[in-house]
């Protein structure tokens, strides 16, 4: 079994490979599966809006609708102002797709065994922390965005910066949410990323543990695989909305509401 | 220099973890124009979709809830109806029951007295049958003691010769008594 282990050559590298360099852009394997999952999200969204607008309905399309419309409930219970839901429709929604569709390219047959050059072709975009820190950076911006526009610039910054001879607390209440917004920037970043990579490697140590009885075995992981991704998917729309909501309701300082 | 010891530190963290700027920029600007084209193309009409489909579930909701409304309030109307008409037909039926009752006792009556009538008049014409066969039983009587008593005397009986002998025969019975 051991001589078995050093014949296959696991290699695990935490960055995404590149395949080939256009314009001096390193085209990774990563950024090339996640092109091809943007492909099969926009390609399943744009099937189900052309028949729902032509009147044509199938178990597919019932089953996206369903999807669809579970998600705009979830928008409008996290965020109560329906202007503010209905303008984080487009980003949450496609946040859980793309993010689904990418994770779930990670139990694609070929994973890691498929190469090019001694890369591997496939490697799910969401393993990779640039899709991963690219969505995480967006969320953040947005919440931002919203909160500069529902609290106004300056109420946004009195989130994060109060006078500390007037209200140390205070202060110290605002440092911490300054922490807090990065650190939830990252977890969101990392999160994802993390579960991601190690969903991939654990079906590649899968498939060398069971060696020829893989076949039996590994589906159960896919299957398994498949669940994280929709729930990765879902944790990460949900916390998007989580956060806009927060940000939008932001309570005043103790100290400035009335006696 | 300790700065820029630190920036090579960094950047070299970012490099080890697979992040190119180039690549996350390209992604970032990539995703946000996905979002714009679904947002502006694809996702109203799903949104659109489960608007009427939400509509169509609530009108439904509420047609159903009306019919039950209906249905409670015709069930109360069929219950009164019913009430209304099983107390007819329980009138009808004592109506009738009494009638047929009082049609039952005058028929008996009508009855009665026809067979009385009958009866009575079966005695009173063999009352009459009676009288008359006495009467006729009489004139035969007087007959054959006519036609007896002219064999006995070997003489034609008339009604002169029946009053002498009559006569005659109260005489000779008065005598014998004295």
């Amino acid at each position: 079994m051991m001589s078995q282990f050093a014949a296959f050559d696991l290699q695990v590298s935490i960055g995404a490979e590149t395949l080939f360099t256009v314009f001096g852009f390193n085209v990774t394997n990563a950024f090339l599966t996640g092109l091809v999952g943007v492909i099969i999200t926009v390609a399943i969204l744009v099937y189900v809006a052309l028949s729902v607008k032509r009147g044509k309905y199938n178990r597919f399309i019932g089953l996206v609708q369903w999807v669809f419309e579970g998600l705009l409930n979830q928008i409008n219970d996290i965020i109560p102002d329906k202007k503010l839901a209905k303008k984080m429709t487009p980003l949450a929604i496609t946040i859980f797709f793309v993010v689904m569709f990418n994770y779930w390219l990670s139990v694609l047959p070929g994973l890691d065994s498929i190469k090019v050059n001694g890369i591997p072709i496939l490697r799910s975009s969401a393993a990779d922390l640039n899709f991963t820190l690219a969505l995480a950076i967006i969320t953040f911006v947005t919440v931002q965005m919203y909160a500069v526009k529902y609290l106004g610039v300056f109420g946004n910054i009195r989130r994060y910066i109060r006078n500390p001879l007037k209200n140390p607390v205070g202060a110290f209440e605002g440092a911490l949410e300054i922490i807090g917004e990065f650190s939830r920037g990252v977890a969101l970043a990392l999160r994802l990323f993390g579960n991601a990579f190690a969903g991939e490697i654990l079906l590649i140590v899968i498939l060398l543990l069971t060696s020829y009885i893989a076949s039996i075995v590994l589906p159960f992981f896919m299957l398994f695989e498949l669940f994280i991704g929709f729930i990765q998917a879902y944790v990460f729309f949900v916390l998007t909305l989580i956060f806009t909501s927060l940000a939008v309701t932001h309570e005043e300082p103790h100290d400035k509401q009335p006696a | 220099m300790q700065e820029l010891t630190q920036l090579a530190a960094t950047t070299n963290i970012f490099t080890s973890l697979g992040i190119d700027w180039h690549n996350l920029i390209i992604q970032i600007v990539a995703f946000l124009l996905l979002v714009f084209l679904l947002g502006k193309y694809v996702y109203p009409w799903l949104m659109k979709s489960v608007d009427e489909r939400q509509a169509g579930i609530e009108a439904a909701a509420k047609a159903t809830a009306e019919a039950q409304k209906s249905a409670e309030i015709n069930k109360e109307a069929v219950a009164e109806l019913l009430a209304e008409a099983r107390k007819e037909a329980s009138e009808i039926i004592s109506t009738a029951k009494l009638e047929s009752a009082e049609i039952v006792s005058t028929t008996e009556d009508k009855a009665r007295k026809l067979a009385e009538r009958i009866a009575q008049d079966a005695h009173d014409q063999l009352d009459k049958d009676v009288v008359n066969a006495r009467k006729v039983l009489y004139n035969d009587t007087l007959e054959l003691v006519g036609l007896a008593t002219e064999k006995i005397i070997n003489k034609k009986l008339d009604k002169k010769a029946d009053g002498e002998l009559i006569a005659s025969a109260v005489s000779s019975s008065e005598s014998r008594g004295n």
